[in-house]
């Protein structure tokens, strides 16, 4: 079978080899999950050791929580920037557009409907 | 045993419900024992109800679209006659009959009538114009289709065992909560929607996969057709907005089932946030329903045109534009909550400027008609109809998007009037000229051009005598969902609107008649090339059907409108391009996962509306059974020899070869 044959004449939804992109492979997985695990146990750690300043806690997990999407992003979703990766990076981007558009604008629009329908009464 | 299931359920008191659904029931079991007689069943499970193949699962789509809108408008028709008689009296429908029938119709149009049409365009089309034989996942393309159908037979289901939803189309709490609906209706509502919704966010996720990643050689994305571009943008949408929905409906289950508050007015719930997040979705959803028609009248004018469409690029940008200005104009349906008027104005203003893109594609279908030697077809009256008639209800939506206005009539007749504009104006022409035009594609011959001409005129028509009279009463003052009404001045308009259904009913029952005629003049109608309208896409290069395999060797698209000019070339030289040298071709097999899925699915929501739970717990094991049996099938693959392939497009090339005799290039 000729590389354009395979290429031209696989059925709908079978998929080249992914082995060699970077984070694919059991190897890539494991890598992930590890640093997953890590950051997730991080997590727990740092508030039960009183290690860092309390009123930093949640900023620390906040930078945790970010830095665990990124993981999952690069390890299991495998948006890298390579060049084969401009749709899924694309895709990435569009799906934060709309999560920031929805939950800001609902947070916007919630704040700002309480602060007009306040009974009156209760400003005091 | 039954759950909340009693005799009672059954409305023995309410004689309407109860003819219409014994007479559906009837027609139902007529039709089952009819193709069981004839002996049909093997061949509708093996053919169509498992098949995979996007073509077979778009037909199936657009039949179950049109069967729901026909639904949908016998409640129209309810309601118009309703008002027409109900002036200082109670007209015939009683107050919860009436509500019932409002919900259904907005549910079953927009949900099993609208999207169905558009889903099943798409699925028909897409791969066809992309020139490669499936979509990205065959297999979820049928769970996906078998899913809605769920979703559908639930809805329908209400009208006999139990009631439907009372809210209107959107279940607003408090109303929708258990204090105010304590009946299975909303219940019924959600579960069909989670149900179908489930599918429609596969469909998306199988479409985006598709576009973005199976195209036929050389397809970059500056060649695809603008309904793959509006195909595409819609699908995106769906995936992003469609969770919302879910989720949003999720949080009103957990309140009616299991007591929480997110939108009660007690325990710290806020029903406000049920608008916000419902619009979040809606807004979005209207573009879900616009673009693919849209791309459907970019198909249809340039062909009957004789021209490529004018502005390819401004109209890729104009899609896009609208898949991201979609999700920044939500407040403009609930500007009269109380948001204030710095938000009031931000969301007016964008509501304003989604207007321009949508504005763009008019010129550039007008201009793509200019010069252009116009056939007017059906499918291209449609397009007309679709142009004047969409500027009208896209100038009241601009209207409707400046603040003070809205707050004169929000929820009034005139909004009515406004979104009907859009979607029966943008929509429902697209889709029936969409069906139309891919029609001869689909099933080898032409729909009958005289009658469809006729039911065009009559539905158009109709449209406007229903819809225009619900402007002045709007402007009058006259609010949505009016059961009765004592305003002397609404009266003759309310007379002139229900005309207006008798004319549009003519234009359907001509549409009906066009369907019977064309089947049985079907020899006469036959389009032996598959190329009936000079077409300018891949989709009028494979026959007419097309093959299981779409085509017989994919092409290698080596220019924009790719097809026409070989097409031309083949014209000019007065022979076909070379025989291509024909390979096996593997397919996807056919599968009953999605129909066992969703006779599950339909058995868990009807379980879950009554709270049966242990029928609830068979039918999700078995849903999941079904799962794992097809991720454990080994084998996925059939084999279409290289020699069938090979006398197939012998066939297809020596009708080819005739016809270019008879044409001539442009």
């Amino acid at each position: 079978m000729s590389d354009a044959r395979q290429i031209l004449e696989t059925a709908p939804g079978d998929e080249a080899d992914v082995e060699h992109e970077f984070g694919g492979g059991v190897m890539g997985y494991t890598v992930g999950l590890g640093l997953a695990a890590l950051l997730t146990a991080t997590a727990f750690v740092l508030p039960a050791l009183n290690l860092v300043w309390p009123p930093s806690l949640p900023i620390a997990l906040g930078v945790l929580a970010i830095a665990q999407m990124g993981v999952h992003v690069v390890f299991f979703l495998h948006v890298t920037t390579g060049p084969d990766n401009v749709n899924n990076v694309l895709a990435l981007a569009f799906g934060a557009l709309i999560v920031f558009l929805i939950i800001g604008g609902s947070v916007w629009i919630m704040h700002a409907m309480n602060a007009n329908m306040m009974n009156p009464a209760m400003h005091m | 045993m039954l759950g909340k299931l009693t005799w009672d359920a059954i409305p023995f008191d309410q004689p309407i419900p109860l003819a219409a659904g014994a007479v559906v029931a009837l027609a139902v079991l007529a039709v089952l024992i009819y193709i069981t007689v004839k002996g049909w069943v093997p061949y509708l499970w093996r053919e169509w109800i498992t098949s995979v193949d996007h073509k077979r699962i778009g037909v199936m789509y657009v039949a179950l679209a049109i069967l729901m809108l026909m639904r949908g408008f016998i409640d129209a028709v309810m309601m118009r006659t309703q008002q027409a008689v109900a002036f200082r009296s109670n007209g015939y429908l009683p107050p919860e009959h009436f509500n019932q029938i409002f919900s259904a119709h907005g549910t079953i149009m927009i949900f099993f009538g609208a999207m169905p049409f558009m889903i099943g365009l798409m699925n028909f089309v897409v791969p066809l114009q992309l020139g490669v034989r499936d979509v990205a996942f065959p297999t979820l393309n049928s769970v996906s289709f078998w899913l809605t159908a769920s979703g559908a037979l639930l809805v329908n289901l209400s009208l006999v065992v139990g009631e439907f939803s009372r809210t209107g189309w959107l279940p607003f709490p408090p109303l929708s909560e258990m204090t105010y609906s304590p009946g299975v209706g909303v219940d019924y509502y959600c579960w069909a929607l989670q149900i179908s919704g489930v599918g429609t966010v596969l469909t998306g996720v199988n479409f985006v996969t598709t576009i973005l990643k199976i195209r036929a050689p050389g397809m970059t994305y500056m060649r695809m057709p603008i309904f793959c571009w509006t195909a595409l943008a819609a699908n995106l949408l769906i995936v992003a907005a469609f969770p919302v929905l879910t989720a949003t409906l999720a949080m009103l289950l957990l309140d009616r089932y299991l007591g929480f508050h997110f939108f009660t007015n007690t325990g710290g719930g806020n029903m406000m946030m049920f608008m916000n997040l419902i619009w979040a979705w809606g807004h979005p959803e209207v573009y879900i329903l616009i673009l693919p028609a849209f791309g459907v009248f970019s198909c249809v004018v340039p062909t009957f045109s004789g021209k490529p469409v004018f502005g390819y690029r401004s109209m890729v940008m104009a899609t896009m534009a609208i898949c991201l200005i979609a999700f920044m104009v939500w407040l403009h349906h609930f500007f009269t909550m109380g948001a204030g008027g710095d938000v009031n104005a931000i969301f007016g203003t964008m509501s304003a400027i989604i207007a321009v893109p949508t504005g763009v594609k008019i010129f550039n279908w007008l201009f793509t008609m200019y010069g252009g030697r116009v056939r007017f077809t059906v499918p291209m009256i449609w397009s007309v109809a679709f142009m004047i008639t969409f500027t009208v209800g896209g100038l009241t939506g601009v209207l409707l998007a400046v603040p003070p206005a809205d707050f004169m009539l929000h929820n009034s007749m005139f909004l009515v009037a406004h979104f009907h504009n859009v979607i029966v104006g943008g929509t429902v022409f697209g889709a029936l000229a969409g069906m139309t035009y891919w029609f001869p594609k689909a099933f080898g011959f032409r729909l009958h051009e005289g009658w469809g001409r006729w039911s065009a005129y009559f539905t158009i028509a109709g449209f406007y005598v229903v819809f225009m009279p619900l402007y002045v009463v709007g402007l009058e003052g006259m609010t949505r969902r009016l059961q009765h009404y004592d305003v002397g001045a609404w009266r003759p308009w309310m007379m002139v609107s229900v005309f207006g259904v008798l004319l549009a009913l003519v234009g359907i029952v001509l549409e009906i008649v066009t369907i019977y005629v064309s089947i049985r003049d079907r020899e006469s109608l036959r389009d032996e090339v598959g190329d009936p309208w000079d077409g300018r896409t891949l989709e009028w290069s494979t026959a007419s059907p097309p093959p299981e395999y779409n085509f017989a060797v994919l092409p290698h698209v080596d220019h924009e409108e790719y097809y026409w000019r070989i097409k031309q070339a083949a014209a000019r030289s007065e022979t076909l391009p070379e025989e291509p040298h024909y390979v096996d071709i593997e397919m996807p097999r056919n599968s009953a996962t999605g129909f066992v899925a969703a006779f599950f699915a339909t058995v868990m929501g009807f379980a879950l509306i009554w709270h049966i739970w242990w029928m609830v717990g068979v039918a999700f094991v078995g849903a999941y059974a079904t799962f794992v049996a097809f991720a454990w099938r080994d084998h996925e693959e059939h084999v279409i020899p290289a020699e069938t392939v090979a006398r197939n497009d012998h066939a297809r090339r020596a009708a080819r070869a005739k016809a270019l005799k008879a044409y001539s290039p442009r």
